[in-house]
């Protein structure tokens, strides 16, 4: 136990933890009103159509290259989204395959690199251990305003959740609303996923939230516990990652061990939801 | 009641609403004073809904005279149909609370709107469930809740869309108490039903609509068997004593009629 404390005291671990429990922010604010708000398919897509972003932006500038070219793609999409949503074009087919051709084009243009799989595992799961300072200051800039943006209209995003109906007759704008909203998630995926990679954005921005909404059965109680939960599964998959290296000697990408232990815990929640009756929201 | 001597609250004249681009109700002209109900009576398609959207604003109209409340939160509105998520984490206190959202901006609730949330939870007589999840209410709590969130704002036009609907006859008696509570406050209501014995006990006045306007008087006056006939394209128009009531109302409401009811054909022919 104590060398696994020690391990954090190394600097590229304790990075990689800051990294982590500044998204936990995240996941407590934003990933709890994409919850409310079902907006996981979009947050999905985001995620995907950065993917291509990213890969752009390091062919064209390398490292430095990674923000600018996740930004870009992720407004360009996060608009192209939204109109498709609001139209109600946006069946769920078409975004999917439009997801899937984003993401192909990554893949491809990935492909064509000198050893494209380190590289590919990079763009899915990130460099979590190797993050470096200025990362996690843009890391957190931008999660910053992502969290004061969905704070500020807070009361009003959970109105329009519960009601969008009821919201727009008492006057509330929608447009704007849905505006600053996505406008946060696209912030959040666009600084985490150059740092910790696309997919393990995904899990921080929708498991915690999901994990809270089955245990707690109010709004405020599900912020605190999605954030705890993306603490706390951050560090133990940290933990697992390094026994993994050290004990065993398996070299698995941290960002995929991470969220595969939110996952985990994630479903030892359900399945203490299922089996315990009084437990939850009920 | 009151005199009148003050401004209206809703002052239309001669305006015309479109649904989905399509004309939908014309030729509506009417007021609604402070501390009055009117009631809003059509058959299904007649336009009621597009009126109150009008009156809210979420309805595009052309108009001689359109005067209605235009602060936030000055019209409170009680959907029909209440397309809320039962499974959403929020108490009724908090449900309450969003009506004071449009007032509030960005900001978050003062000693105020915490007063506000608790008269308007005792108005509507659920101050002990406060704390429960919303979605755990029963269907006529929930109602209530929706219409404790629109008084809670502190509306000066309250928009009723057929309340009454589906109600046991307990919580429709706590309704109708609601209402009659509103008027001595001062809100002004417009409230669309089927049920020409719930108007004429709780409104008024009666607008009579079916995709113009038909009738706007004292309820009295409008219940005509004619005018009413006239509203609901002759479908069935019941007189029951010397009340009428609508075909729709009782297949809905009263399967097992009274026997003394008479046609109205036979009674006025």
């Amino acid at each position: 136990m104590t060398d696994l404390l020690d391990a954090f005291q190394l600097p590229f671990m304790l990075r990689a933890l800051v990294t982590l429990l500044v998204l936990a922010a995240a996941a407590g604010t934003v990933g709890v009103m994409i919850n409310l708000r079902r907006l996981e398919f979009l947050t999905d897509g985001l995620t995907h159509a950065v993917f291509p972003g990213l890969v752009l932006g390091f062919l064209a500038a390398g490292e430095p290259g990674l923000l600018p070219g996740a930004l870009v793609i992720a407004l360009l999409s996060s608009v192209l989204l939204t109109l498709l949503q609001r139209r109600g074009i946006g069946d769920q087919s078409l975004i999917a395959i439009l997801l899937t051709a984003f993401f192909s084009i990554g893949v491809i243009l990935v492909s064509t690199q000198q050893g494209y799989s380190g590289q590919l595992s990079e763009m899915l799961f990130g460099r979590l251990l190797s993050i470096t300072d200025s990362q996690i200051t843009i890391t957190s800039v931008l999660v910053a305003l992502a969290v004061l943006a969905v704070t500020v209209t807070w009361r009003q995003q959970v109105f329009r959740a519960f009601d969008a109906g009821g919201a727009r007759a008492s006057g509330l704008r929608s447009a704007l609303l849905d505006s600053v909203l996505n406008g946060a998630v696209v912030l959040v995926v666009v600084a985490a996923s150059a740092a910790v990679g696309t997919l393990l954005v995904l899990a921080v921005l929708i498991v915690p939230g999901a994990a809270a909404r089955l245990v707690v059965p109010r709004i405020g109680g599900a912020v605190l516990v999605a954030t705890a939960f993306a603490a706390v599964t951050s560090v133990l998959g940290l933990m697992f990652a390094w026994q993994l290296s050290m004990d065993l000697d398996v070299q698995a990408a941290p960002g995929g061990v991470v969220a595969l232990t939110m996952i985990a815990v994630y479903l030892l929640f359900l399945a203490v939801y299922a089996l315990v009756p009084r437990f939850g929201r009920r | 009641m009151s005199g009148h001597e003050q401004e209206p609250v809703v002052s239309i004249r001669d305006a015309s609403f479109n649904y989905n681009g399509k004309p939908a109700l014309a030729g509506v002209s009417f007021d609604v004073h402070a501390g009055e109900a009117v009631s809003l009576i059509g058959p299904n398609g007649a336009g009621k809904s597009t009126l109150l959207a009008g009156v809210l604003g979420t309805v595009r109209h052309r108009a001689a005279r359109f005067v209605v409340p235009t602060k936030p939160g000055s019209v409170g509105l009680l959907p029909q149909h209440q397309g809320v998520d039962r499974d959403f984490p929020v108490s009724l206190e908090q449900v309450v609370m969003m009506g004071r959202v449009p007032k509030r901006g960005f900001l978050w609730p003062s000693r105020d709107d915490r007063h506000a949330v608790r008269e308007a939870l005792a108005t509507v007589r659920l101050t002990e469930q406060r704390k429960q999840r919303f979605g755990e209410l029963s269907g006529g709590q929930r109602q209530r809740g929706l219409l404790a969130r629109a008084i809670a704002a502190g509306p000066s036009l309250l928009l009723l869309d057929e309340p009454f609907n589906g109600l046991d006859s307990e919580s429709r008696d706590t309704l109708l108490d609601i209402v009659r509570r509103l008027k001595v406050e001062g809100v002004a209501m417009i409230i669309t039903t089927h049920d020409l014995d719930l108007a004429k006990s709780a409104t008024e006045k009666t607008l009579l609509v079916n995709g113009e306007q038909i009738a706007f008087d004292e309820t009295d006056c409008v219940l005509t068997l004619e005018q009413v006939q006239r509203t609901f394209d002759r479908e069935a128009v019941e007189i029951d004593g010397h009340t009428l009531t609508t075909a729709e109302h009782h297949a809905s409401e009263h399967p097992h009629h009274g026997h003394e009811t008479e046609r109205a054909e036979t009674e006025t022919g």
